[in-house]
C-alpha cells in the first residue's frame, strides 16, 4: 500500500506539471505562430518562450526522483 | 568572431563617381551608409546628391527591362544562370523581343490547354451519368435541354421545381435526377422550346445554378458536347506535353542567359540606388561606409591605384555613441561556419560583443551526443548528415540546409562517442552481442550519476557563460559591468558550495570562506544591479536545473530502444518481432534528430547565450554583386 502511495505521489508530481507546461506551451505556441506569420526574425526568440515552462516538468521529475528515491 | 570594423569616407572629383561606385561595388567589401545629415548641415557647401535626368531616365529603363525579364524568367523553368557583363545588357534586350513572343505564346496556350482539361474534368462528371439520357434527348427538334446542379440539402426544392414546370408547360415536360456526388444531384430538364424564357426565369428566380458549358462547348447541343469533351480528353495530355517539351527547349536555350541578364540589371540598378548614398559639393562626391580594418588596407591601394589622387579614401575616428551602428561583421574559420546558423534566428549580436559560434560549435554537438548516445543511432545520423549534404550540394540548394546537413554529421560523430562511453548500439544489442560495454556507467541503471553529472555540466556551463561576459566587459572597458557578472558568478559558486556543504558534498571546512564569499557578492550585487541584482540567482539555479533535460529526454530515448529490443526478442513470430523492433528503432531515430535538437538549443539559447549575448547589432551587408 505504501509503495501504491510513493508511485502515485511520484505519478502526480510529475504528470500535474507535465500537464501544465503542455497546457502553457499550447497557448505561447498559438500565440508564436501568429506572430512568426508576421515577424519571421522572431523564430529564436519563439523558440525560447515556447521552452520556458519545460523546467515546471523538470522540477517535478526531480520531485518526482526525489519521492522514489 | 566579430571583426573590427573602420569607418572610412571617400571623397572624389564627380567625374570620377560612376567609376568608384563600379570599384566598390567590385571589392564587396563596404557596407555603405547615407552620409549624415548633420555633416551635410554643419558643412554648408556639402548637400544631397539628386539623381540627374539621364540617371533617371536610365534607371526608368531599367526598372522596366527587370519587369518584362523577370517575368519571362518566372515562366520558363530553371536552369544554372550564366554571367552576363554589362555591355551586353542592351543587345539582349533587343535580341529577347521575338523569344519574348515565343514564350508567351507558347504558356497562354498551355494555360487554355490546362483549363480545358480542368473543365472537362468539372464537367465530365456532371454529365456522364446523364450521357445516354442526353443522346437519346438529343433527337427532339424543337426541344430545350437544360442542365441543373442542386445541393443534396436543398434536394426538395426539385419537387417544387417540377410543379411548377408542369404549370408552365401543361404538363409537356421531361425531368430526371439523380446524385453526382456526395453534395450535388443533377437535373436534366428537356421542354419545349416555346417555354424556354419562362422556365430559365424561374430557374434563376429560385437560385438553381444551371450547368453551363466552357465557351467553346456552348453553340454544340449537350449530346455532342459530351462527345467532343470525351475527344478532347484524350488528346490534351499529348498536346500539353509538346508543349511543355517546347518550354523546355526554349529554358535550355534562354533561362541561363535571362537569369544573368536579370542579375546584371538587378547590379545596375543597385548601382544608381547607391547615388542616393552620396553628398556632393559643386565638383566633389563624399561617400561614407564600414569596412573590415584589415580591408582598409587594400581599398586604399585599389582606390589609388586606379584613381591617383583625384579619389581620396581616408578612415575615420569611430566615436563612442556610433558603436551602437557599426554593422557586425562574423567571420569564422570554415569549420566553424556551418554553427553560424544558430544566430540566424537571433538578433544580430552587438558590435565588440561576444560571437557565441565557437562555444555553439563546442557544446550543442556534445549536448546532442549526451542525449542520443547510441553507437547505432549516431552511425545513423552520420550517414544520413553526409547524404543530406551531397544531396543539397548536387541540388544547389541553399548554405542554410548545407550548414544543417553538416551539424547533423558532427552530431551523429558525437552520438557514436558518447554511445561509445554508454555501451550503447541500438540500446542493449551491442551489450547482448558481447560487443559493447558501458564504459563510464551505464544509463539505466545509474540514473543518480547521470543526473548529477548533467547538474555538474549545468554549472560549468552557465558559470562559463558569465566569466565570458565579464571577460567581454573588461575587454570593452566596462568594469562595473563586469564586476557585476564576476559578482554574480561568486554568489553562484558560494551558494551551491553552502548548499554542497548541506549535503555533505563539499568539506565542511569551506563553511566560512562560502558564507563570506556569499555575503560579499551579495553586497557588490545589491550595489550595482540594485535588490534585483541577487535575485537572479534563482533565474540562474532553474537555468542549472533546466540541464537535467539531458539526463530526462536521453534516459527516454534508451528507454524507447530498449522496448524496441524487448518486442524483437518476444516470443512467437521471429518476423514479426523483428518488424516490430525494426519499426520502433525507426520511429526513435527520427525522435533522436528532433528531440535532442530542441533541447540541447533550448540549452544554448536560454541558459547559455542569456549570461552574455547582446543583440541589437546591425548585420555587415557589403555593397556587392547579386
Amino acid at each position: 500500500m505504501e509503495q501504491a502511495l510513493i508511485a502515485l505521489g511520484a505519478a502526480i508530481a510529475v504528470g500535474v506539471p507535465a500537464l501544465a507546461t503542455g497546457w502553457a506551451q499550447s497557448k505561447i505556441g498559438s500565440a508564436g505562430a501568429g506572430a512568426l506569420v508576421e515577424k519571421p526574425e522572431l523564430s529564436g526568440v519563439m523558440i525560447i518562450l515556447v521552452a520556458i515552462p519545460e523546467t515546471m516538468v523538470l522540477l517535478g521529475f526531480v520531485v518526482a526522483y526525489l519521492i522514489i528515491g | 568572431m566579430i571583426k573590427e570594423m573602420s569607418k572610412i569616407q571617400l571623397v572624389g572629383s564627380k567625374t570620377q563617381l560612376d567609376e568608384c561606385i563600379r570599384l566598390l561595388h567590385a571589392m564587396a567589401v563596404v557596407h555603405l551608409e547615407t552620409v549624415p545629415m548633420d555633416l551635410v548641415e554643419e558643412r554648408g557647401i556639402l548637400r544631397r546628391l539628386p539623381l540627374e535626368k539621364d540617371k533617371l531616365i536610365e534607371k526608368e529603363s531599367l526598372e522596366k527591362a527587370h519587369e518584362r525579364v523577370k517575368n519571362l524568367v518566372f515562366l520558363l523553368k530553371s536552369r544554372p544562370a550564366l554571367t552576363v557583363p554589362r555591355y551586353r545588357i542592351r543587345g539582349l534586350l533587343e535580341e529577347m523581343g521575338p523569344v519574348e513572343e515565343r514564350i508567351k505564346r507558347l504558356h497562354a496556350q498551355k494555360e487554355t490547354l490546362t483549363e480545358e482539361v480542368s473543365s472537362i474534368d468539372k464537367y465530365e462528371k456532371i454529365l456522364r451519368g446523364f450521357a445516354p439520357l442526353i443522346s437519346s434527348l438529343g433527337g427532339l427538334n424543337n426541344f430545350d435541354i437544360v442542365g441543373l446542379t442542386i445541393e443534396r440539402r436543398r434536394h426538395d426544392i426539385i419537387g417544387l421545381l417540377e410543379e411548377e414546370i408542369k404549370r408552365i408547360t401543361g404538363g409537356t415536360y421531361e425531368l430526371y435526377a439523380r446524385a453526382i456526388d456526395e453534395t450535388t444531384s443533377g437535373v436534366i430538364l428537356t421542354f419545349p422550346r416555346k417555354y424556354s424564357g419562362q422556365i430559365r426565369y424561374l430557374i434563376l428566380g429560385e437560385g438553381i445554378s444551371e450547368i453551363r458549358l466552357p465557351d467553346e462547348y456552348e453553340v454544340m447541343s449537350l449530346a455532342s458536347a459530351i462527345t467532343t469533351m470525351a475527344r478532347r480528353k484524350s488528346e490534351l495530355p499529348g498536346l500539353l506535353r509538346g508543349l511543355e517539351d517546347k518550354l523546355e527547349s526554349v529554358s535550355d536555350e534562354w533561362y541561363p542567359v535571362l537569369a544573368g541578364l536579370l542579375t546584371a540589371i538587378e547590379d545596375e540598378l543597385d548601382e544608381i540606388g547607391v547615388l542616393t548614398y552620396c553628398a556632393q559639393t559643386r565638383y566633389c562626391f563624399v561617400m561614407e561606409g564600414w569596412a573590415p580594418r584589415d580591408m582598409t588596407g587594400t581599398i586604399k591601394r585599389e582606390f589609388s591605384r586606379l584613381f591617383g589622387e583625384k579619389v581620396v579614401v581616408r578612415e575615420l575616428e569611430v566615436k563612442k555613441e556610433e558603436e551602437d551602428i557599426v554593422p557586425v561583421y562574423i567571420k569564422n574559420p570554415g569549420w566553424l561556419r556551418p554553427f553560424e546558423v544558430f544566430l540566424k534566428a537571433l538578433p544580430a549580436p552587438r558590435y565588440r560583443s561576444v560571437d557565441p559560434t565557437p562555444y555553439i560549435a563546442l557544446f550543442f554537438p556534445v549536448f546532442f551526443g549526451l542525449i542520443v548516445g547510441d553507437v547505432g543511432y549516431g552511425a545513423m545520423l552520420f550517414s544520413l548528415g553526409l547524404f543530406l549534404g551531397w544531396q543539397f550540394r548536387k541540388k544547389q540548394k541553399t548554405e542554410t540546409l548545407i550548414d544543417i546537413a553538416t551539424i547533423l554529421t558532427v552530431c551523429g560523430v558525437s552520438s557514436i562517442i558518447f554511445g561509445l562511453i554508454y555501451g550503447e548500439l541500438f540500446g542493449d544489442l551491442g551489450e547482448r552481442a558481447g560487443i559493447l560495454h558501458p564504459i563510464l556507467f551505464d544509463r539505466v541503471r545509474a540514473l543518480k550519476t547521470f543526473l548529477i553529472l548533467t547538474l555538474g555540466i549545468g554549472v560549468g556551463h552557465v558559470v562559463l557563460g558569465l566569466i565570458i561576459a565579464a571577460v567581454n566587459y573588461i575587454h570593452r572597458g566596462k568594469p562595473r559591468e563586469a564586476v557585476g557578472k564576476l559578482s554574480h558568478l561568486l554568489l553562484i559558486v558560494s551558494f551551491l558550495t553552502i548548499l554542497g556543504i548541506m549535503f555533505k558534498y563539499v568539506p565542511e571546512g569551506l563553511l566560512t570562506p562560502g558564507l563570506a564569499a556569499l555575503v560579499l557578492s551579495f553586497v557588490l550585487l545589491t550595489t550595482i544591479e540594485g535588490i534585483i541584482g541577487p535575485l537572479e540567482i534563482i533565474r540562474t539555479l532553474g537555468n542549472i536545473l533546466s540541464y537535467m533535460r539531458i539526463m530526462a529526454v536521453g534516459t527516454a530515448s534508451v528507454v524507447m530502444a530498449l522496448v524496441a529490443n524487448k518486442m524483437g526478442g518476444l516470443e512467437g513470430s521471429l518476423i514479426v518481432g523483428i518488424i516490430a523492433a525494426v519499426l520502433i528503432h525507426t520511429l526513435n531515430i527520427f525522435l533522436s534528430i528532433l528531440s535532442p535538437t530542441i533541447q540541447s538549443m533550448r540549452l544554448q539559447y536560454v541558459e547559455f547565450l542569456s549570461k552574455f549575448y547582446e543583440g541589437g547589432g546591425r548585420r555587415y551587408e557589403p555593397f556587392k554583386k547579386r
